[in-house]
């Protein structure tokens, strides 16, 4: 028995080591980049428009961001969560009228012009404001941007805007393309959309329509050493299934943006030399959400959206459609927030009795076949994720008998019939919570936005109160005060469900165990990839 | 009687005979067998098949019985493809008997207007129909006789060319008949058995087709299909195989089930046709 003991004992240090001899060179590594080599990666759609500026999206981003810079990115670590990129440093003033940001200096443009102050001020006043689908909000009072001088851009607004919406803005927001080309011509028709001209570690080199997109180490890049790797190749691969045997078959060493399905992650990651990252995509949290159309006597009724918010089993949902990668929402800013969330708020835990309570005391008995009322539904085609959740909202619905019939659409008609046409009474939704709820989360309730703007309240949803709460929260300048409105926001939001929050999700990358310093921050996917490399 | 025994004589016509018996069986009984909702769920996701014998065949991603929608997808495949294909056979007849009676201009038109329909892949006049329109289940047959009528409109055509010179046709006339009532009453009726023998081609083609549709997320989503079900098992095809092979089976048994039937009843026919 001793003798067993000791072996066993003996078997356990000789694995140890054997193990810690593997994981030593992925140490040494770790520390040392090395630099060279192409990294080829999984891309699953082809923006045409490459330009960071005017359509800020995820999609463009996760190209262009090597290529284009921003003012400032997302961090971990750093200050208000951000770490300098084109700006050194940004200062808002007491009164919310100005905020002044000090450039990077010696930054070159990828045609050899030096990077000024004019640049900045041109992107601000002539592209997010007028023309980028998240700017049009976030800089509507932007007046003027002063340049006192190369190295100084001051921002004036018409009216006090909160520092804190400007800050959490600028890593997805403030993209700054070159003057000197696009001050010529019309900016939507300009060539550099198509082929993007930046400041960024990787210059635009080819792009092969339905093949590649690549990119070429910019060897003047302001950060010296950086970037590590000399090609950056997208392999196009519509197929989410493929990215995953492409992966196998080293053909390619990253898939991000989860481009390998979530039921596959399981079998991937027991593959040597693959490894499955959860983290790097804390900044772009999708929310999975049930849009209602107000309009519908009965979902006009809140004890009817009450009941179907009692129907939904988030845990369910988190569980076996995302298979554990998501976590249950319990109102409009998600969990991972670090500055808004709050979880005071009411819940509606899944309870398919007090629902079919709720239905009866509202009056909506069921009649002789056991149905209540029939509905269309409209799952959002845009990720496997919501078109499963709608097939399971139709069967949740069914237990308190609502019977929700299915319409299913392509990502255009889609658009068109909920946000357009309102032709629909269900629909599910995957809008994505951008650091600060004054981006893309106050416009899913708010009232008064024109028909056909995507991913608002086109339900027909109007409450003063909570109307007059992101007015005022909008007009807050200071932080703490702001985040107290937001908090209330939240409150009424789950209180009165305009929309029903079910859970939030993110991505997941896989990559080859050669691949370093991935996840480094809460945006990766979508930052520059400057200190990304290869190890062989 | 004999025609029966014929047809029973070919082992493939029988084991054609049997799969289609199966499948019908398989359609009549499912809200029996499975009564209830068959997409609700009733399981833990992604079980794999003969694990537990209350769901033999396993669960899908959302824990849906795999038998339960095996079933009650055999009622949509069978209810598409026979519908398209008496869709496709009607129009298919009047207008070749239309075309072939009047001759002329009517002939003229009614046969370019054939053509202009052939020339189309059928898969993409169907693709596009339904996408125009929005996948339901009538809608999904009437894309699918859209495009797989114009093979009997063409057959009928030749037919009645033929027929209408016969010299009971000739009578009819003579003895006053509304040409129209010649043309349905006297004519079609004698060109239907070579537009018949067309229909297990058009059923087995409206049945993959609609498979097709429903593979490309442009069937009705309220209902089971097989070919949606391969689309859903698709995206799980490493881990859960099964999830495409059930469905993809029963859809190859079929098909060979309707073609063997098809061929079966087209034989002994032949052989009547070449003893008289």
């Amino acid at each position: 028995m001793s003798e067993l003991t000791i072996s066993r004992r003996g078997l356990l240090a000789g694995s140890a080591l054997l193990w810690a001899s593997t994981a030593l060179p992925a140490i040494a590594f770790a520390q040392t980049p090395k630099k060279g080599g192409r990294l080829v990666l999984a891309a699953d759609s082809e923006p045409r428009n490459l330009n960071p500026a005017i359509v800020a999206s995820n999609g463009v981003f996760f190209i262009s961001s090597k290529i284009v810079e921003t003012l400032a990115e997302a961090s971990f670590d750093g200050k208000d969560g951000l770490e300098p990129r084109l700006a050194l440093s940004w200062e808002g003033a007491a009164d919310g009228l100005s905020v002044t940001f000090k450039l990077r200096d010696g930054v070159k443009w990828h045609d050899g012009k030096p990077f000024t102050s004019a640049d900045v001020a041109f992107s601000a006043l002539q592209i997010w404001k007028p023309l980028q689908n998240l700017g049009r909000t976030v800089f509507k009072d932007l007046e003027a941007v002063d340049t006192p001088d190369e190295l100084t851009a001051v921002f004036k607004f018409a009216k006090p805007t909160p520092f804190q919406l400007i800050r959490n803005a600028l890593p997805a927001l403030s993209s700054v393309v070159p003057k000197h080309l696009y001050e010529v011509g019309k900016i939507e028709d300009n060539p550099a959309n198509n082929a993007p001209v930046g400041t960024g570690p990787f210059k635009f080199a080819e792009y092969k329509a339905g093949q590649y997109y690549r990119l070429t180490r910019n060897d003047a890049y302001w950060s010296k050493d950086e970037p590590y790797l000399d090609e950056i190749v997208y392999q196009v691969l519509p197929d989410r299934t493929s990215a995953a045997a492409a992966l196998e078959a080293e053909e390619i060493q990253l898939a991000a943006f989860s481009a390998v399905p979530l039921a596959d992650l399981d079998r991937i990651s027991k593959v040597p030399g693959l490894k499955v990252i959860t983290k790097g995509y804390e900044g772009l949290t999708y929310q999975l959400v049930v849009e209602i159309n107000h309009r519908r006597k009965e979902l006009a009724d809140l004890k009817v959206r009450q009941a179907i918010a009692h129907a939904i089993d988030k845990d369910f949902v988190v569980r076996t459609i995302f298979l554990g990668y998501a976590a249950t929402a319990t109102g409009p800013v998600p969990k991972n927030d670090p500055q808004f969330y709050t979880a005071d708020v009411p819940t509606y835990p899944f309870d398919v009795a007090k629902a079919n309570a709720l239905l009866d005391e509202a009056g909506y008995k069921r009649a002789d076949d056991g149905k209540r009322f029939a509905l269309k539904l409209l799952p959002a085609p845009y990720f496997n994720e919501t078109k499963q959740f709608g097939d399971y909202l139709r069967q949740a619905l069914a237990a308190i008998g609502i019977d929700a019939q299915i319409v299913n659409n392509d990502s255009a008609a889609h658009i068109k019939a909920v946000y357009t046409d309102h032709a629909f009474d269900l629909a599910v939704g995957p809008p994505v919570f951008r650091g600060d709820p004054a981006i893309s989360t106050t416009i899913l309730v708010q009232s008064g936005i024109p028909d056909g703007v995507p991913f608002s309240n086109q339900g027909g949803y109007k409450n003063a109160d909570l109307d007059a709460l992101i007015v005022k929260a909008s007009e807050t300048l200071d932080a703490a005060a702001r985040t107290e409105l937001y908090k209330e926001f939240q409150k009424k939001v789950a209180a009165d469900l305009p929309l029903i929050n079910v859970a939030e999700w993110s991505f997941i990358s896989v990559a080859r165990d050669t691949v370093g310093n991935i996840a480094n921050n809460p945006r990766w996917a979508v930052s520059n990839w400057a200190d990304t490399y290869l190890e062989s | 009687m004999s025609r029966l025994r014929r047809f029973l004589s070919t082992p493939e016509a029988v084991a054609g005979a049997l799969i289609l018996a199966l499948l019908a069986v398989m359609a009549l009984v499912a809200p029996l067998l499975f009564s209830g909702d068959p997409q609700a769920i009733a399981g833990p996701a992604l079980q794999p098949p003969f694990q537990d014998w209350s769901l033999p065949l396993g669960t899908d991603r959302l824990g849906r019985d795999v038998l339960a929608e095996l079933f009650h997808g055999a009622r949509t495949s069978l209810a598409v493809g026979l519908a398209a294909a008496a869709a496709a056979l009607l129009i298919g007849a009047v207008v070749g008997t239309l075309a072939g009676f009047a001759g002329g201009l009517v002939d003229e038109v009614l046969m370019r207007v054939t053509d202009a329909f052939q020339t189309v892949p059928s898969f993409l006049l169907a693709l596009a129909f339904v996408s125009i329109v929005g996948p339901s289940l009538g809608v999904v047959v009437a894309a699918i006789a859209l495009s797989a009528w114009t093979g009997p409109a063409r057959v009928a055509r030749a037919e009645v060319l033929s027929i209408r010179e016969r010299d009971y046709v000739a009578g009819a006339r003579v003895i006053g008949m509304h040409p129209l009532e010649i043309a349905f009453r006297e004519v079609l009726p004698n060109a239907l058995p070579p537009v018949l023998a067309l229909s297990s081609v058009i059923v087995a083609a409206a049945i993959l087709t609609e498979a097709a549709l429903s593979f490309l997320g442009l069937g009705d989503p309220n209902r089971v299909t097989w070919g949606g079900m391969i689309a859903e098992g698709r995206t799980v095809l490493r881990t859960a195989p099964f999830l495409s092979i059930v469905p993809g089976v029963a859809l190859v048994l079929t098909v060979l089930g309707v073609y063997l039937a098809g061929e079966g009843v087209v034989e002994s026919t032949a052989v009547r046709r070449s003893l008289s």
